[in-house]
């Protein structure tokens, strides 16, 4: 057959007029499609893989994002219609996804034996904030991990540090001799604590004055500033710095697993919230209001809580973090000696009971504003 | 020639409308982004303009002032490391000048953020540096890193090739002759670079300066990795509004403001250089 030009061109026309045309066969295809918006850990062959194996004619994508409030972005941005589901932590879930219809409740029925099988913290009662206020499920917690500063032992005890707590970043002695982990909202709740101040509720003018003037001294005496936390940590381990403001078993169990345990995350004794100074983020997994759903979004969060996926999900490359699960043994026995070290397992009970739990930031617009202005100067 | 140019409107239509759609539409939605009330996620609100009026009381211009002033110190060393280079490229090494060539291109394959780590590494206390020489001397410093000079440092290397190249074709600009001529007729060494030289590769020196100046004016990892965020740039604060600010009108004005300033000074270089003699030279 000869091809000339003309007829090319309506070929091509009409090849573009029938994709359009043809929205509800492309719609179909959901069926056998997930995308997943999560934090590093899901997107990992070790996760995907056999999920894969169980759902061979299906397109499974996962995409890991940069902070939670960038992947939020995504979802405002539109792409409610690409993503299925969605890994943040967990103040975000309540306090703005679900208000802005981006995540829908999962079927209880499904989910809620799963509780049953959790660490106490998580299983009983059942944890909290994986509920809207009418009691719907809206997300599946796993990964967790206390979240506060963390040090070198060998140079600032651990006894100390955690005595001490948020003011040891007022310390003139340490000014010039730590770093701030610029994940700017976590930031937001430490200097709240480093001033005595409860970051969930609503602060008045001395509130603000003290947050302005916390806010100035740490980031005057911090010796750099980065959000990249292998950069901090070796910053930590080749002395330049002895500690830094803001961190926990999420950025110190990679130094730890490679046998540099004197990198601690410290959860302070003592605090302005209930008596407690540390904070602990779970992550929430929930279910993306896809107006064309996949039906495979719940079954993935089914998969992601058999024992050998939990060791995935918890142990992937890059960070180590315990999970909910391993209040089961059968999850519980997957981990080895070393591995429950670079968790810092032997506090980690501890250190949950000092902390308070990650929540929406009640002034946070102000309090972004003073720290963004404190940071600039 | 009426019809002609006609045509030549009509044949670059629909080019014309896929730069409008892919180049000046973002800008556009940029733009009224930034007209927006504070903390909205779309457009269908009264534009205010309060988020200029943020940008103005919130003390931005330090950002805007450090990274326009760091951009142009980088731009001013460039300039100053790539000319004896770029001359050398272009009158002196000959079939040399494709080697080094070659060697400048191939750092482009490699990540800027590796690239800048391997820096860190290089730098940092204990890395190859501080820690060869206090292996060796028993006497160590603080590392070299988390501070402003490190930073330009970093723009350096990293936009070298943005300089080195245009200010090469700039100088091959240059016909010999006329150096000749200048000698003969009794010009110093001096005299020759500053009345033949510089202003007959001022095209080069222009666009590899707009490059450098424009490209390091909106750099980033420079100032995370190696300045350990000594100085806030301002593109550091746009990312923080889109990102935990979740503030889009504010991240819009200030890459806004941004654009403005960078726009305004690259408008104003490129109208003074002679582009077209420069690509029609053969």
């Amino acid at each position: 057959m000869k091809l000339n030009r003309r007829a090319f061109t309506a070929g091509l026309g009409a090849a573009g007029a029938a994709g359009l045309m043809m929205p509800r066969a492309a719609r179909a295809a959901r069926d056998n499609e997930l995308n997943i918006l999560c934090w590093e850990g899901y997107n990992t062959d070790d996760v995907l893989s056999p999920f894969r194996d169980l759902h061979p004619g299906a397109t499974v994508r996962a995409e890991s994002g940069t902070s939670d409030p960038d992947m939020i972005n995504k979802l405002r941005a539109g792409e409610v219609n690409v993503w299925d589901l969605i890994n943040l932590n967990q103040p975000w879930a309540r306090g703005q996804l679900l208000p802005e219809g981006l995540i829908k409740p999962l079927t209880k029925d499904r989910f809620m034996p799963y509780f049953e099988k959790m660490a106490p913290e998580f299983s009983d009662p059942a944890y909290p904030l994986a509920f809207d206020a009418g009691g719907e499920l809206i997300g599946m917690p796993q990964r967790y991990g206390p979240f506060s500063f963390v040090v070198n032992t060998d140079k600032i005890s651990r006894e100390m540090a955690e005595d001490q707590g948020w003011k040891l970043f007022l310390d003139p002695a340490m000014a010039g001799r730590y770093g701030v982990l610029t994940y700017d909202n976590w930031n937001l709740i430490h200097m709240c604590l480093t001033g005595d101040l409860n970051p969930f509720e609503p602060l008045d003018e001395a509130g603000f004055a003290t947050f302005t003037d916390v806010a100035t001294q740490i980031f005057g005496g911090a010796k750099l500033l980065t959000d990249d936390l292998v950069a901090m940590n070796t910053a930590l381990i080749n002395g330049e710095i002895d500690a830094y403001f803001t961190g926990g078993t999420y950025t110190a169990s990679p130094a730890r697993l490679d046998g540099l345990t004197n990198v601690r995350g410290i959860t302070p004794k003592s605090g302005p919230v209930g008596g407690k100074g540390g904070v602990v983020w779970i992550e929430l997994t929930s279910v993306v209001n896809n107006p064309d759903p996949s039906p495979l979004a719940e079954d993935f969060l089914e998969f992601v809580q058999k024992p050998e996926i939990c060791k995935a999900v918890g142990f992937a490359e890059g960070t180590y973090n315990p999970v909910a699960q391993m209040g089961d043994e059968a999850v519980f026995s997957l981990w080895d000696a070393d591995e429950l070290d670079a968790i810092q397992w032997d506090s980690l009970a501890e250190e949950m009971a000092g902390s308070v739990e990650y929540d929406v930031v009640a002034d946070y617009d102000k309090l972004m504003e003073i720290y963004t202005a404190a940071r600039r100067s | 020639m009426q019809r002609d140019r006609q045509l030549g409107l009509f044949y670059a239509l629909p080019l014309g409308g896929f730069l409008a759609l892919a180049f000046l539409a973002p800008i556009l939605l940029v733009a009224a982004f930034s007209t927006m009330p504070p903390k909205v996620f779309s457009l269908a609100h009264l534009p205010d303009f309060s988020a200029y009026y943020t940008v103005l009381t919130q003390g931005y211009w330090k950002s805007v002032v450090w990274s326009l002033g760091m951009a142009l110190a980088a731009t001013a060393i460039l300039f100053v490391i790539c000319w004896p280079l770029a001359y050398g490229m272009a009158k002196v090494l000959g079939r040399f000048s494709l080697v080094l060539t070659i060697c400048v291109v191939m750092t482009l394959f490699v990540s800027e953020n590796i690239r800048l780590f391997g820096w860190v590494l290089t730098l940092m206390k204990g890395g190859l540096i501080e820690g060869y020489l206090r292996h060796w001397t028993g006497a160590g410093f603080d590392g070299l890193l988390y501070n402003v000079p490190v930073i330009v440092f970093g723009l350096v290397y990293v936009y070298l090739p943005f300089m080195l190249f245009p200010l090469a074709q700039g100088i091959a600009m240059v016909p010999d002759d006329t150096r000749q001529a200048a000698f003969d007729l009794g010009a110093t060494r001096w005299q020759v670079l500053r009345e033949v030289e510089l202003p007959l590769a001022m095209p080069g020196i222009l666009v590899g300066s707009l490059l450098t100046f424009v490209l390091s004016a909106g750099a980033i990892a420079e100032s995370k990795l190696l300045g350990g965020q000594a100085v806030i740039v301002i593109a550091d604060e746009v990312e923080t509004a889109f990102t935990y600010g979740q503030n889009w009108p504010l991240g819009a004005a200030l890459a806004m403001v941004l654009i403005a300033i960078v726009g305004g000074i690259a408008i104003w270089g490129i109208g003074r250089a002679d582009l077209d003699s420069m690509m029609a030279r053969k």
